[in-house]
């Protein structure tokens, strides 16, 4: 099974049952479809998708545009696909302006497709596998730091009594007896 | 990519160290060669010696600047370590402000904060989006904010105040986010509010300090660790003579000034250490 959970919106019952039934066929497990973009918006509040693959052209004004701009309101991970005719390239590339990762042409190329989702789930390896790293680094930072700390304020409090040994050591003003009876006491405080 | 010779490796590591005062690792030839390798192509230099000799010709510098951009480390993030930034809502702020407080009613607190190593801007916005939390719009308060850095990528990326959704995510939280920040397309966008209280400007801290006055907060972190400690030991001294008497110096949160600079004593609270000079 494929890792990405997708959401389709499509106001064409014929191409909404198309995409879904190809991206199960490709091993896309987690497939949910919308018939229109009001719908679609309502489904990615309370889930969270991965990928959403959006027709731009949608009755009741809710485009895909509109559901491009409420997606990365949700969630700036969710990354959108816009699916476009051929004149409206225009404001597919509008949209990836916008945020979308990419657009499709009509009638859809679903090798292309595929390229695409592929390309999507890669990235999101990469990025979790970054992220990984980073957790791990801010662990080891924050221990460390705790250490370096620590000893940096011991350090300080031993210069401190050193400096304060220094001073009574050279006190002349008391007997070198004195002096090392003064010494040893202030050793012994903390 | 080209390949660098032990000999290269020496003269280019020593003319890095010259430009910049940043001491690599002349063991790791694939940290030359990785982060130099499409410069000397793009200059249609064959060797990295080629690509020094050019380099130390060009009166525009541009080559020199090229290097700095690739080989500093500008990794950053907002509200690095999180925990300064508490120390300096909850301790420094009100202290700094108490301090400054003006004798007579109607003049301005003027405070000077200033972020010695600012590469893409994330530390010196975090620090105003601070002030701007705790102070609010209160005209008594004069904040001067300087970021810094030698690399004049970091300084140009800061001077926007754009983000791509990876820099942004690590560090910030939703509402500050959102109040902070505005969405173009992928990039967040740091408001103008936060902007204008912001002012970068390229500064490399090999040099003097002249001209920069007096600071009242300092923030030197996570550069000293790329110089060597004769480099680290005259920075924090150039540092302790720009820093007001009862300022505060903040470092990296793993570094340490422990036989660097014994002019400062470093204090704790909350959870986090900060400096102050002795008195
Ligand atoms: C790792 S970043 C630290 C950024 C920030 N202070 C923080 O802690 O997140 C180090 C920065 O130091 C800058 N730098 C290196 N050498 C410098 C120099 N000689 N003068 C000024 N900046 C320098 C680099 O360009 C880089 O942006």
């Amino acid at each position: 099974m494929k890792k990405l959970s997708i959401l389709v919106v499509d106001d064409d019952p014929v191409i909404r049952r198309l995409l879904q039934q190809r991206l199960q066929k490709a091993n896309y497990d987690e497939i949910d479809v919308a018939e229109d973009g009001v719908i679609g918006i309502q489904m990615m509040s309370k889930k969270f998708y991965d990928v959403i693959l959006t027709d731009l052209m949608m009755p009741n004004g809710v485009g895909g545009i509109e559901v491009l701009e409420a997606a990365k309101e949700i969630n700036t991970d969710t990354e959108v696909v816009l699916i476009t005719a051929h004149s409206s390239i225009d404001s597919a590339v509008e949209a990836m302006k916008k945020g979308a990762v990419d657009y499709l042409e009509k009638p859809i190329n679903f090798d292309e497709l595929f390229l695409r989702l592929d390309k999507i789930a890669d990235v999101k390896t990469i990025l979790r596998n970054a992220q990984d790293i980073q957790q791990a680094k801010d662990v080891t930072d924050h221990a460390a730091s705790e250490t370096i700390q620590d000893m940096e304020l011991q350090i300080s409090k031993l210069q401190n009594k050193i400096d304060e040994l220094e001073a009574i050591l050279r006190n002349s003003s008391i007997n070198s007896e004195e002096r090392i009876y003064q010494a040893l006491d202030r050793i012994a405080e903390d | 990519m080209i390949k660098i010779t032990p000999a290269e490796i020496k003269t280019v590591a020593q003319y890095i160290y010259d430009i910049s005062g940043i001491h690599l690792d002349s063991s790791k030839a694939y940290l030359f060669e990785t982060r130099l390798s499409s410069i000397a192509e793009e200059h249609g230099c064959k060797s990295y010696s080629e690509l020094h000799q050019q380099a130390k010709r060009d009166p525009a510098k541009a080559i020199e600047r090229k290097i700095i951009n690739a080989i500093s480390t500008n990794e950053t993030l907002f509200f690095r370590d999180k925990n300064p930034f508490e120390l300096l809502k909850h301790k420094i702020l009100p202290e700094i402000i108490d301090a400054r407080a003006p004798r007579s009613p109607g003049m301005k607190t003027n405070i000077r904060i200033w972020s010695a190593a600012a590469s893409t801007g994330q530390e010196l916005y975090s620090i105003a989006i601070t002030i701007k939390e705790l102070i609010k719009n209160d005209p008594a308060y004069n904040f001067t904010l300087l970021g810094t850095d030698i690399s004049d990528d970091a300084i140009s990326q800061a001077s926007y105040g754009k983000y791509n959704k990876f820099e942004i995510e690590r560090g910030l939280d939703q509402r500050v986010l959102r109040q902070y920040f505005t969405l173009f397309g992928n990039t967040w966008k740091i408001k103008d509010e936060i902007r204008a209280m912001v002012n970068f400007r390229k500064f490399n801290l090999m040099q003097p300090f002249t001209g920069l006055g007096k600071f009242d907060i300092i923030f030197c972190r996570n550069v000293a660790i790329y110089f060597t400690l004769e480099d680290r030991k005259r920075l924090f001294n150039k540092i302790a003579d720009a820093l007001a008497d009862d300022g505060f110096l903040l470092i990296g949160s793993t570094e340490s000034l422990s036989g660097v600079c014994p002019q400062f004593i470093p204090k704790r609270h909350l959870r986090s250490i900060f400096y102050q000079k002795k008195a």
